[in-house]
């Protein structure tokens, strides 16, 4: 179902609906607040032109910030109150008034919230107060402008929800690698729980963890090539596909909507001050988080040392600057490790893989051998 | 001739002095270089400029082909491919011989977040302590809570440099060094506004070449005095009659950072076509604050304060509703005929609102504008004939506007 349609549908049963981006909102806190949170991402497979997009944006913006200029911009009137976004990188920064100028001629036009999130390390620069007042500004402009309240309470609440869902995908990427379901259906999941209710999300992923018999979907259970995936997206179908054609299993994701997003859930609070400073500070790395860079290299052979992956595969966004940067030393480490690379890239106008498909393939022979 | 030599020696004294043993930081080109002049024997280099000097030099191309071979997307800032290039080989080809090695690393995000990226890999390949300036992007005006967050990370800056470098902090001298910068920029401002006569006193080329002493230079007594002398030079040329272009009849404004690769040419063929860029938003930004390009004034009360006021003193850290009302002020001062928008696909922090900014300056103030595609350093991203195909539709977009306004004088008359 399109996202639109399964926002729409919702619509019917709850009042407030926020739509953020990118991947690592306040989304407890706008839930304990009484809206329904999406996250704006992963949209590929609910927009494919750029009609509204390309009136504004250049073509050399990566295909994500295309895809949610053109995903908003389309968004039918009325299911999106509020739009809030946090800075992230130098193409998202300029979004929210781009976004503005394309929505000028909506008459219920979504308010957009934003909050800029301390990108210095802690040990260098005492960040704490500055997020502190900017957690307690946003409550306070929520407030303002719909009418509703913040309780402790049901910040509490929300974060026992949040935190179900993120072991809930823990375990569904487990799951993967035992090979007890496919790589596409976990992507699948995820991708749906960027639009759905948090509730009804939850309840998705127990019915797959429990329908799913625990022995492997066929006989491959300990598999001849295990390889991470790395990147700002899941891979499109066709790669997964190829991967599973040449028996490669990924035995796990340093994907920002999947791993990156779910790794970590901080401790019950009822102080949404203390929760944030605690959740961005022991967040995942991901290269947008700018003050985690010093721990992305460990993250990351901690992940292969737990999955015993033999292969570890880039999957770049064509123009996203931040994952290129990190990319080469990367790999030079890996290497090192003894881990195999291969760095992809992909591109709008190549998300059929037709272009990387001989080098997948010379890859999984490598892996192979 | 002055300028040359000011450059010269601030690159020469930099790797003397590195070499003699001085504390040497690489900074972002907006950290505010003033901090190091508070102590005895800190330099400071700015791999930006250095980068633009290699493109004004020719060696772009080739200092950003050795980053690629490295693994660095062409994609990539080609600031950024410049300088890992030119530092992965040791600053071999480099106009200055490369940059001393640092011993500290100093970025921020308010220009880009992709220089924390940049200099994040000296950070990791060399083990060199990097520090983030965090910076909060300008949608409107600074607040005082952003203000105060800068102010905070401006005191950690000189804590660690002391720490590390076992070096004092001065204040005074610190103070003088700001008010060298302040004096700097008043006459920054009376030069650039040499533009606003018509024809205009400067071309956009000047200020682009003269912005280069303000990055290296910056804080020193020989900085103001230059910029002094310069506005006094070129005012004066105004009052002799003396200009660039001097049978000027297109009156252009630029939108991003300049083409260092094509500065001569660029301005030669633009003269041939009695058209004249005579301001950029790249270059009247310095010395304002969001949305103005009028000088911030700097009352001497508090230095640190002042720096932190005029921290996001270039475009790129404005959002577009500052930009524009800065540009709208920058049109109506100089009487700009037109704008040139140019597409910079190395810097996306100053492009990717280009086009509702191009939508508004013609919509809503009725000038004239095209968006030309460029690469700011590598010139092997550039094509100077689909460049001049746009430039001459905005000068004839400008002279249908002149007619139809002579036409409807002419009919009203
Ligand atoms: S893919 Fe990269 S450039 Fe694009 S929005 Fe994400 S972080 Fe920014
Ligand atoms: S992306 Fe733009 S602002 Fe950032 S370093 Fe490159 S040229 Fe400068």
């Amino acid at each position: 179902m399109h996202a639109f349609d399964e926002i729409k549908a919702l619509r019917k049963d709850i009042s407030k609906t926020i739509g953020c981006f990118p991947l690592y909102p306040p989304l407890e806190l706008f839930h304990s607040m009484g809206f329904t949170p999406f996250v704006f991402w992963d949209l590929r497979h609910f927009i494919n032109s750029f009609n509204t997009a390309d009136k504004h944006l250049q073509a050399y913006a990566c295909s994500v910030s295309r895809r949610l200029v053109e995903f908003i911009c389309s968004t039918p009137d009325d299911i999106i109150d509020a739009l809030f976004m946090y800075n992230a990188c130098d193409t998202l920064r300029n979004l929210p008034e781009i976004i503005n100028c394309c929505l000028q001629e909506k008459v219920n036009k979504p308010r957009i919230f934003k909050m800029h999130i301390p990108m210095a390390p802690e040990e260098q620069t005492k960040t704490t107060d500055y997020l502190s007042g900017r957690i307690t500004a946003l409550i306070r402009e929520l407030e303002e402008s719909f009418g509703v309240s913040f309780s402790p309470e049901r910040f509490r609440q929300s974060i026992a929800l949040y935190r179900k869902m993120r072991l809930l995908n823990e375990k569904l990427e487990k799951m993967v690698a035992q090979n007890i379901i496919s790589y596409n259906l976990f992507s699948l999941i995820t991708r749906k729980g960027l639009f759905a209710k948090i509730e009804n999300h939850i309840e998705e992923m127990e019915s797959i963890a429990a329908n799913h018999s625990s022995s492997p979907k066929n006989k491959h259970d300990v598999p001849t090539a295990s390889v991470i995936i790395s990147g700002i997206l899941p891979p499109p179908p066709s790669l997964i596909d190829a991967l599973e054609n040449y028996e490669i299993r990924i035995v796990g994701n340093d994907i920002a909507t999947q791993r990156r997003s779910y790794a970590y859930t901080p401790g019950d609070t009822g102080d949404p001050c203390l929760y944030y400073r605690d959740f961005y500070h022991h967040h995942f790395p991901c290269p947008t988080l700018l003050y985690k860079s010093d721990q992305r290299l460990a993250a990351i052979k901690n992940l292969i040392y737990n999955t015993r992956a033999r292969g570890f595969i880039f999957i770049g966004e064509k123009f996203c600057e931040y994952e290129y940067f990190e990319i080469p030393y990367l790999e030079k480490k890996l290497r090192e490790m003894g881990v195999f690379t291969l760095h992809l890239e992909i591109s709008v106008d190549d998300e059929s893989g037709a272009n990387y498909m001989t080098r997948l393939e010379a890859f999984a022979e490598l892996l192979k051998s | 001739m002055r300028l040359s030599k000011i450059m010269q020696n601030d690159y020469l004294r930099l790797h003397q002095k590195a070499e003699k043993g001085a504390f040497v930081v690489w900074i972002a080109i907006v950290v505010p270089a003033e901090l190091f002049s508070g102590f005895e024997n800190v330099v400071y280099a700015v791999p930006e400029s250095h980068a633009a000097m290699s493109a004004g030099k020719g060696v772009g191309p080739l200092q950003c082909e050795k980053a690629e071979n490295n693994g660095y997307s062409p994609d990539l800032c080609s600031y950024a491919r410049i300088d890992l290039g030119t530092s992965f080989d040791g600053g071999k080809d480099s106009p200055t011989f490369g940059l001393p090695k640092p011993h500290l690393l100093i970025s921020d995000n308010n220009n880009c977040s992709l220089l924390v990226k940049w200099f994040d890999v000296y950070h990791r390949e060399w083990g060199i302590p990097h520090f983030i300036l965090d910076v909060p992007f300008c949608y409107e005006t600074q607040k005082e809570e952003d203000l105060r967050y800068i102010l905070s990370q401006y005191q950690d800056i000189i804590k660690i440099i002391e720490s590390m470098s076992g070096q004092r902090f001065d204040y005074y001298r610190f103070i003088e060094a700001v008010q060298n910068s302040h004096e700097a920029l008043f006459h920054w401002k009376r030069f650039l506004s040499a533009a606003a006569h018509k024809p205009s006193g400067i071309t956009v080329f000047d200020s682009f070449v003269q912005m280069a002493p303000f990055l290296t230079s910056r804080g020193t007594k020989e900085l103001a005095e230059h910029y002094r002398l310069l506005a006094d030079e070129t005012l004066e040329n105004v009052s002799r009659g003396i200009f660039p272009v001097p049978d000027e009849k297109y009156r252009l404004l630029w939108d991003n950072i300049a083409p260092w690769h094509q500065l001569n040419k660029m301005s030669a063929r633009l003269a041939e076509l009695n058209a004249n860029i005579i301001a950029a938003s790249y270059t009247y930004c310095m010395g304002s604050v969001e949305g103005e390009i009028d000088l911030y004034n700097y009352d001497g009360a508090d230095p640190l304060r002042y720096l932190a006021r005029t921290q996001n003193f270039s475009v790129c850290p404005h959002g577009l509703e500052l930009r524009f009302q800065s540009m709208k002020k920058a049109i109506a001062s100089m009487g700009i005929d037109g704008i040139i928008f140019a597409s910079n696909r190395s810097c996306k922090v100053y492009s990717l609102m280009q086009m509702d900014l191009l939508k508004r300056a013609t919509d809503s103030l009725g000038v004239p504008a095209v968006m030309i595609d460029i690469d700011h350093a590598d010139a092997r991203k550039y094509t100077e004939e689909n460049v001049f195909l746009r430039v001459e539709a905005l000068l004839e977009l400008i002279d249908a506007k002149r007619n139809a306004l002579a036409r409807a004088h002419h009919k009203e008359g």
